[in-house]
């Protein structure tokens, strides 16, 4: 296996392109299967050194670089608001404090865990995730972005450079789950916005094979039919079934919470 | 006068090095010319070897050799972990060693192992102890017949198997042991008492989770010495181990126990037999480092157990009888098990008039059973203590006033037939009745309980010696075979500071090994404090009268004239007339010298037991929509006999405690139908992590041990027993469900609120 640490985002697109070449940003998903010996890469893109981070927000829109960490959007001034609270609370649950100092947005996004909870909350917040090839650049949606468990609209030679997200205002957000005692993981995790106008989007991740929005209207308990909702000796899935409604609506009655300003 | 040592709270004396990272672990020794050895684990939990291919593993780069059994220079049949560390013929659990690829390097090592090629012939698995027990089932083992389990039995408790009896009830082959314990007719007594509740409770495997992995290094010695540098509880307990799997003297067989990174039971002669037997066929130093993977399968974790249980009581309150059956999992442990202590421990720290006990344990294809920090006692308090809260309930008297009504006193028989000796069963809970969580049960929020539960350790005895060394700036080194497992060394120290009238920091304590040390067992069965720190007391009594018959001679005064203060030896009423300890063994350890060297040897051998009771209670939420349990708050009281140090013995309790948690909430090792493991990972098996163990109150409650070193009795297993069943207690009171499994998961709890429509 060969090891390079480009310094530049076209070095890192070059060095992609080889077969089964691998990006690796924080680790935390892609070294754990590598120790496993699930994915043998031929090459490791380490891309920690590419200027992929920051938060930045502007008057309607907030971008976060890929190379954000949990712990930078955990601990992040400008995403204190209800429209994006979310997305702290989101990364605040995420493993533990050593995992959050390196884990990365983009990269848990490029992995698409099935049961990761930010998933959930792009695609409540109704994220553009921007990719690059060296052919060029193009935006997803995050509803187009994820395809299956551990699948992606992703190309192999591309990366995720940012994450865009509409800032709507006087929206309020909230990310609730119920995870798993050992991994952390979510058996059912919800992600929910509510917008001043009465709209509002609710997000499920850890049911199936990847995270999904509900339909405006649908009732998460009866938006799956039992066949997609993943089910295990641990969580079997009647009771991920109604923990999918338990979570949604707690995530709703907080957003809403947020967005009236009577939460704690 | 100086302040006694004994009592007060002072550092681990090893801590300083081990929050340096100045510890060297096991893993840690540099050995020339190391080979690293990696296991090739069965991935059958049942079967038959036909065939281990090797030729692609030894091709890769620096692999020197991939070794199976009988390549070992083993000495006997038997099929123990210790005679048979590699499977011979027959694979008998998922997880078992069958190879060994031994390389330059740890990275050829893992290269090679994938590159073994095993055949098996599968045979059925047994995994599903109850089904195993019934006659005409399929065996778990179908070849060979066991060789006996060693010295390993005794370590942890030594208690008696009850009594032998001709009833046959009909069972199959894989039943390998029966306990049987009755006095009274207990199912007459049970059938006219007031108020009876019954119930069959099941926990499952649970595995020790020490931080360090289990880790063995061997090499042979020019003069055919075999030195074995290891993670171990016992040093001396391994080196009778290794003589019964090699056929080797003791002599030529010398053990090191390292500094230990955690054991909790699983650390007695796993690896060793591993490590020594490639050492021996390749005569080159190897070494055995588990993975964390690895060690989750290839070990020995605590056995599943299923208890049927039933007890009695009069409409006053007064406990009639008990009646169990308990049907103990040993996997492929065919050597021992818990069924005679669990057997023991179900009856609680409670007088019966009647009681009617059975135990079983019984052989599947699941892991090899090993100790775990009181092993079958959580299994037995859980479902006791279980149904005294019911039968309370089902009484309506108070839970605690129930439990001290009938709570055994000095010279109640237990169902062991014998006495008990002192144990502070009353005093746990008269301490616990007056905290102000247990005052408040009735006045708190919705969904929310306190619940109530107490279990006792009996304490294990072993002889055992100490020497207690006077170094010539006179500080004092005392010297045990004893593994710290505990913080025992510390106790050590203050044992030997207070008898002889040193300062603590004066004393140093070291660990020897089989070739240079005092006899000591192996770390468990909650014995090391009671036991080597009785042998380190009389060494250091010892040494002091040297020290006195010297001192006597330099001051021309008596030695019942004399004390020793802080490193001075002194007149009683006339300090001024005083000689240093230093300067006396300064006149001793010199050429022409003319005093012996102060330095005593100590030994003990406890006969009687002294048991330790710990109660508990647990505050808890449920959250009746996800089935959830948050643990506000837990409290504990315990009978420690006297608290040498009390901030370690505060220690043991939250540590017993939060292992308690564990069992209580989220430990559980599966198998499938198969025999493959589920849980076999961090990511898949939960332990409790410190942000979900709360503040946990420990009420040290002293009730003298006859025979202990100032009082002190074994603390290390009792604060473990009852944490679970409080905290199902706690469930039952918040939201009025009985969970009969553990762990008590947030689905378990859900789906059992939802049967119940509470």
């Amino acid at each position: 296996m060969e090891h390079v640490r480009p310094s530049t985002l076209d070095e890192a697109l070059e060095g992609l392109a080889a077969p089964d070449a691998k990006a690796l940003a924080g680790g935390q998903s892609l070294l754990p299967v590598m120790k496993l010996r699930i994915v043998r890469p031929s090459v490791l893109v380490d891309i920690g050194r590419l200027e992929l981070g920051g938060v930045h927000m502007s008057e309607n829109e907030l971008r976060l670089g890929a190379l954000t960490t949990w712990d930078e959007l955990e601990s992040a001034q400008e995403l204190g608001r209800p429209a994006l609270a979310a997305l702290a609370e989101c990364a605040s649950g995420i493993g533990d404090l050593q995992v959050r100092n390196r884990g990365t947005l983009g990269g848990s996004l490029a992995h698409a865990d099935p049961a990761s909870d930010m998933p959930a909350v792009v695609l409540a917040l109704g994220a553009q995730i921007v990719l690059r090839a060296a052919s060029g650049e193009r935006t997803v949606s995050a509803e187009e972005f994820f395809l299956g468990p551990f699948t992606t609209a992703l190309g192999p030679a591309e990366l995720i450079t940012e994450v865009v997200f509409p800032l709507v205002e006087g929206s309020g957000s909230a990310y609730v789950k119920v995870e798993h005692p050992a991994s952390g993981f979510a058996l059912a995790g919800a992600a929910a916005v509510v917008r001043p106008d009465g709209g509002q989007s609710v997000a499920l991740t850890g049911m199936g094979g990847q995270a999904f929005l509900l339909a405006s209207d649908a009732d998460p308990v009866d938006a799956l039919p039992d066949a997609e909702i993943y089910g295990d000796r641990f969580a079997p899935v009647e009771y991920r079934r109604h923990l999918a409604g338990v979570v949604a609506r707690r995530a709703l009655d907080r957003a809403r919470e947020r967005m009236e300003g009577t939460d704690e | 006068m100086s302040e006694s040592v004994i009592g007060v709270s002072r550092p681990r004396v090893d801590a300083p090095d081990k929050v340096t990272g100045a510890t060297h672990f096991a893993a840690d020794g540099h050995v020339h010319g190391l080979l690293h050895a990696r296991l090739v684990l069965s991935t059958e939990a049942h079967a038959l070897l036909q065939r281990v291919e090797r030729d692609a593993a030894l091709a890769v780069p620096g692999v020197v050799a991939v070794l199976t059994a009988d390549d070992l220079p083993l000495a006997s049949a038997g099929s123990d972990r210790t005679t048979e560390p590699l499977a011979r013929t027959e694979v008998v659990f998922a997880g078992q060693p069958v190879a060994l690829v031994v390389a330059e390097s740890e990275a050829a090592a893992e290269d090679a192992v994938e590159a073994v090629v095993v055949e098996y012939e599968p045979l059925p698995a047994v995994v599903d102890v109850e089904d195993a027990m019934l006659p005409g089932r399929a065996l778990a083992r179908v070849l060979e017949e066991d060789a006996g389990g060693g010295d390993l039995e005794s370590i942890h408790a030594g208690v008696d198997k009850g009594q032998e009896d001709g009833e046959e009830e009909q069972l199959s082959g894989n039943v390998l042991d029966t306990v049987h314990r009755n006095a009274g007719d207990a199912t007459a007594l049970l059938e006219t008492s007031d108020v009876v509740v019954s119930g069959t409770f099941r926990t499952p495997w649970v595995y020790q989770a020490y931080i360090e992995p289990q880790v063995a290094t061997a090499w042979l010695e020019p003069n055919e010495t075999l030195v074995v540098s290891t993670s171990t509880q016992g040093s001396f307990v391994t080196q009778r181990e290794l003589a019964r799997a090699f056929g080797l003297p003791l002599e030529r067989i010398r053990v090191i126990a390292e500094p230990l990174g955690g054991a909790f039971g699983g650390k007695l002669a796993l690896m060793e037999p591993l490590a020594a037997g490639a050492a021996l066929a390749l005569r080159r130093p190897v070494r055995v480092v588990l993975t964390r993977a690895e060690d989750f399968q290839a070990t020995n974790p605590a056995s599943a157990q299923v208890t049927h249980l039933k007890i009695g009581a009069r409409k006053d309150g007064t406990l009639t009888a008990i009646a169990a059956r308990m049907i103990v999992d040993r996997g492929s442990n065919a050597g021992w098990g818990v069924e005679g202590i669990t057997s023991l421990l179900v009856a609680g720290p409670y007088r019966w008039e009647a009681h009617e006990i059975r135990g079983y344990g019984v052989q599947t294809n699941r892991f090899t059973f090993g100790a775990y920090r009181g092993p079958g006692a959580p299994t037995a308090a859980f479902a006791l203590e279980t149904l005294m809260d019911e039968l309370a309930v089902e009484l309506e008297l108070d839970p605690l006033e129930l439990r001290l009504q009938n709570a055994v006193v000095e010279d109640d028989v237990g169902v062991s037939g014998n006495p008990f000796p002192r144990m502070g069963a009353v005093e746990v809970l008269e301490r616990i009745r007056t905290h102000p969580l247990w005052q408040s049960r009735d006045s708190l929020p919705d969904n929310e309980g306190v619940g109530l539960a107490a279990g006792y350790w009996p304490g294990g005895n072993e002889p055992a010696a100490a020497v207690c060394r006077v170094n010539q700036d006179g500080t004092m080194t005392v010297v045990t075979s004893a593994v710290d497992m505990s913080g025992v060394n510390t106790g050590f120290a203050a044992i030997a500071a207070e008898t002889f009238g040193l300062s603590p920091d004066q004393v140093r304590v070291v660990a020897a090994d089989t070739a240079t040390g005092p006899y000591s067992g192996a770390s468990g069965g909650s014995k090391v404090t009671y036991t080597v720190g009785k042998a380190v007391l009389k060494a250091a009594e010892a040494a002091r009268e040297k020290l006195l018959a010297a001192a006597s001679e330099e001051l021309e005064i008596a030695p019942a004239d004399l004390e020793v203060v802080d490193g001075v030896v002194r007149a009683v009423g006339a300090p001024d007339h005083s000689i240093t300890v230093a300067e006396i063994s300064g006149k001793a350890l010199r050429f022409g010298g003319r005093y012996e060297p102060i330095e005593g040897h100590g030994g003990s051998a406890q006969t009687r037991g002294a048991p330790s009771v710990a109660a508990h209670l647990a505050h808890a939420r449920v959250d009746r929509e996800t089935g959830e349990i948050t643990l506000l708050a837990h409290v504990i009281a315990q009978d420690v006999g006297r608290a040498l140090n009390p901030a370690l013995v505060e220690g043991q309790m939250r540590g017993g405690a939060a292992q308690g948690i564990g069992w209580a909430l989220y430990e559980e090792l599966v198998h499938d139908e198969n025999g493959q493991l589920l849980t076999g990972s961090f990511l898949d098996y939960a332990i409790p992590l410190a942000e979900r163990v709360p503040d946990i109150d420990t009420l040290i409650v002293e009730v003298p041990a006859p025979d202990g070193p100032f009082g002190a009795k074994g603390i290390g297993e009792a604060p473990v027993i009852a944490a679970a069943p409080a905290i199902a207690n706690a469930v039952a009171a918040a939201v009025g469900i009985r969970l009969r499994e553990l762990p008590m998961t947030a689905p378990r709890v859900w789906a059992t609120l939802e049967e119940s429509g509470a």
